[in-house]
């Protein structure tokens, strides 16, 4: 029989609501508040032999001492399977569930797995080392939760194959897999649309991605006095590339000085970025980054002064993280040289 | 419109001093063939090369493939298929070599082994891993080899390259046409104006149809819609039977596209087989993805119109060509019908997606709530092991460093070509663990 250690705050614990959030870490024997009914979800194939608890603040304040403090008290308890939670919508208690479980399978080597509310800010944290099983935002939600929870624990306990998120109920931890079809493409698109056509349910292949809203900064009342810089993700850069921006998924960015001069000469730049036809760049690289133009809109007094550095990096086939990650550095930057509004040209 | 298919199956390839089919081995008068070739001006030599299915050998620097095919009882009017007249495209009779390909091989750059940090699906295995991915592995394959000729640009050779496989593909298939068919195929629609007739019960489905990426320069002259670069078109309705039968040639880098797909077009014949029964098929809308948000507009809504106002379609199933950018000419074409109520599935590979992107979970670049039915075809960065192999096609200048093009080679799916494919013949679905 598994044994299994099971993690919960003071308030799911019983020690307390808030006043005993400052509580250290202790391990109690057995089935604690939701554990009781983990254990009976578990029925004959583990065993709860341990509930640890600990106060949310002591846990947040402390995180890597309170993880370290814990992974030693699981340590002396030889457990096969470690469950955390479920913290359904609780922001530090979701933290902790989600530290603690990437503590135990890194340090200890066991599974471990949590569940928490979608908008946990303990789930973006965790997800990729965690398997985080999806719950309501509250404690209504307790019975599906543990219910799923103990289900995935114990597959994963057992080395067997986890299924999908959707199958199984967790959140996806960023992997992505080709798996082979009974079908071709053509017959599923077909069968999809029909199944569409008819009005009765059906499921997308492709889930709609959550791409955050960015609101518009304000805009810029007196652009007569403004500083404006140029900003590509065209991969405009230097020759030799001096900051080695990668041409396909750039992790990186670069500032190029033009300092002194009208327009971009071709013969001083080069284009690192493979999903277009650049040729027209590097014939004239003010035709992505356009110099030429904006110095005469400078001396013509439309702006008040032109950035005399661009900010190149590359975008084909990058991901969100990253670009927001460059963005806010580019952003900070820009901001602490003093610029007060920038053209963004794409490709 | 109806179009026969003689399909003569092809079960051996050899080269011989006539060309011709006995005993469904295809003989091939190499000189015969080369002095064909040759006798465009942009080629210096051009080398042809067979493969057979089980081989262990390597065909590098894939730019197309193709299915031999020839018009036939058209009294010699046009010596190809992919005639430059086209007044037969999709009706009448056309011998197809099945189980033979062609492919392009394009000379101008040399090594390539480790592939550029971009992979393009030029390599083609005739055994092992990637040979059971793709289904070109498993045919009897002629490589044309053409040498640019000196002074002759990278477009040029390329327009030149494409029209060597039109070529080729008619001078072979031809010989097919006194062998008796192992079966016909006939594919027979009537026109959109008599095409509810009988079918009033079931859903119009169109095919909106991207041809050409404008990602990528097109390159001029070279054949791409009815023997033309089809860049500057609006959105055009086509019979599917034109489709299948060489209207469209896939435009270099066709990027998981290759001509074949196009002549065997997975959509259009599965469409075709559930036409009276599941659905009623009301004809190819095809279009160009542009490059900018304008005309992703003009596009969308004109392909759009069509489908609701001149087709009539109750339904439309959408792909995409080439990587990521098309992804939202499609994304945007669909909204723009659904908008109008006509009902949309898409089906497409995840060239934009990585795999590392957990927060976001994103396999697509678009996010629009009136897209939402969509048919995932895989992703091109799983890796795959090729196994040694004895010989190789196509390879040429050897870069010092670079593991031996023999050797084993560790590849991802998206280098492989045919692994993917962007028309709907794979089985693969990528999922989000």
């Amino acid at each position: 029989m598994l044994r299994v250690v099971h993690y919960l705050n003071q308030f799911f614990g019983g020690l307390g609501g808030e006043d005993k959030a400052e509580s250290g870490p202790g391990a109690h024997e057995g089935p604690a508040g939701p554990g009781r009914a983990i254990q009976n979800a578990l029925a004959d194939r583990g065993s709860v032999v341990a509930t640890i608890v600990c106060g949310d603040n002591y846990f947040a304040e402390n995180i890597e001492k309170a993880s370290e403090e814990i992974i030693e008290l699981i340590r002396g308890l030889q457990a096969d399977l470690f469950i955390a939670g479920p913290a359904f919508d609780a922001g530090r208690y979701g933290i902790a569930c989600g530290a603690i479980c990437q503590a135990v399978i890194q340090k200890l080597g066991i599974p471990a797995v949590t569940g928490m509310h979608a908008e946990n800010p303990g789930l973006d944290l965790y997800r990729r080392d965690v398997y985080i099983v999806s719950t309501a935002d509250s404690v209504r939600g307790m019975n599906d939760a543990i219910a799923k929870m103990a289900k995935l624990s114990l597959k994963l306990a057992a080395g067997e194959k986890i299924d999908k998120p959707s199958v199984e109920g967790y959140f996806s931890r960023g992997s992505l897999a080709n798996e082979v079809s009974d079908r071709t493409g053509a017959e599923r698109v077909v069968d999809l649309l029909l199944q569409k056509l008819s009005g009765s349910p059906f499921e997308t292949e492709v889930p709609r991605p959550a791409y955050d809203r960015v609101a518009p900064a304000a805009r810029i009342d007196n652009i007569s006095q403004a500083v404006i810089a140029l900003m590509t993700d065209g991969g405009l850069v230097p020759k030799g590339n001096p900051d080695g921006i990668e041409t396909r998924t750039a992790t990186r960015f670069g500032k190029y000085s033009f300092k002194g001069q009208d327009t971009l000469y071709p013969e001083d730049y080069e284009v690192a970025h493979l999903g277009y036809d650049s040729v027209f760049v590097r014939q004239d690289p003010n035709r992505l980054t356009p110099v030429d133009t904006m110095r005469q809109l400078e001396k013509e007094g439309l702006i008040g002064k032109l950035h005399e550095e661009f900010y190149s990096t590359t975008g084909v086939a990058n991901i969100v993280e990253t670009m927001s990650r460059l963005g806010k550095q580019m952003a900070e930057q820009l901001k602490a040289e003093g610029v007060s509004g920038v053209i963004l040209t794409s490709t | 419109m109806r179009l026969e298919l003689h399909n003569v199956q092809i079960r051996d390839i050899r080269f011989g001093n006539t060309t011709r089919i006995q005993d469904g081995a295809l003989s091939i008068n190499r000189n015969e063939l080369r002095t064909l070739l040759e006798k465009d001006r942009r080629f210096g030599q051009v080398d042809i090369e067979l493969a057979r299915p089980g081989e262990k050998c390597r065909i590098f620097r894939v730019a197309d493939v193709l299915e031999p095919r020839a018009k036939m009882e058209t009294g010699g009017e046009d010596f190809l298929t992919f005639a430059e007249k086209h007044s037969s495209t999709g009706v009448g009779k056309t011998c197809a070599l099945k189980g033979a390909a062609i492919a392009l091989i394009d000379l101008r750059k040399k090594g390539g082994v480790g592939g550029g940090a971009a992979p393009r699906d030029d390599i083609i295995d005739m055994s092992g891993p990637a040979a059971e991915f793709s289904e070109y592995g498993k045919m009897f394959t002629v490589a044309l080899l053409p040498q640019p000729k000196e002074g002759v640009a990278a477009t040029e050779y390329l327009a030149a390259l494409k029209l060597a496989g039109l070529k080729a593909s008619a001078y072979l298939a031809r010989v097919g046409e006194s062998v008796p068919a192992d079966e016909t195929e006939v594919y027979d629609l009537p026109s959109l104006t008599d095409m509810a007739g009988g079918a009033e019960g079931l859903p119009k489905i169109t095919y909106i149809y991207q041809i050409l990426s404008l990602q990528y320069e097109p390159i001029p002259g070279e054949p791409t819609l009815f023997h033309r670069q089809a860049e500057g078109i609006m959105p055009t309705i086509l019979h599917p039977n034109q489709v299948l039968d060489g209207a469209i040639t896939s435009a270099f880098p066709g990027l998981n596209t290759q001509t074949y797909r196009i002549q065997n077009h997975p959509i259009i014949k599965e469409l075709y087989k559930r036409h009276g029964k599941d659905l009623c098929f009301a004809g190819v809308i095809v279009m160009v993805a542009h490059n900018n948000v304008a005309d992703f507009d003009r596009m969308a809504n004109i392909a759009a119109g069509m489908a609701k106002w001149v087709v009539g379609a109750d339904g439309a199933v959408l792909t995409k060509t080439s990587g990521g950018a098309p992804e939202l000419a499609m994304a945007r074409t669909a909204q723009r019908c659904e908008q109008l109520g006509v009902k949309t599935a898409l089906a497409m590979l995840h060239m934009g997606a990585d795999y590392k992107d957990a927060k976001f979970g994103a396999l697509t670049i678009f996010d629009i709530p009136e897209v939402d039915a969509i048919v995932s075809m895989g992703f091109p960065y799983m890796k795959l092991t090729l196994p040694p192999v004895e010989r190789t096609i196509g390879y040429v200048g050897h870069t010092p460093g670079e593991p031996p093009p023999e050797g084993e080679l560790e590849k991802p799916l998206g280098s492989l070509c045919g692994s993917l494919c962007q028309l709907g013949s794979s089985h693969l679905t990528a999922i989000r663990y």
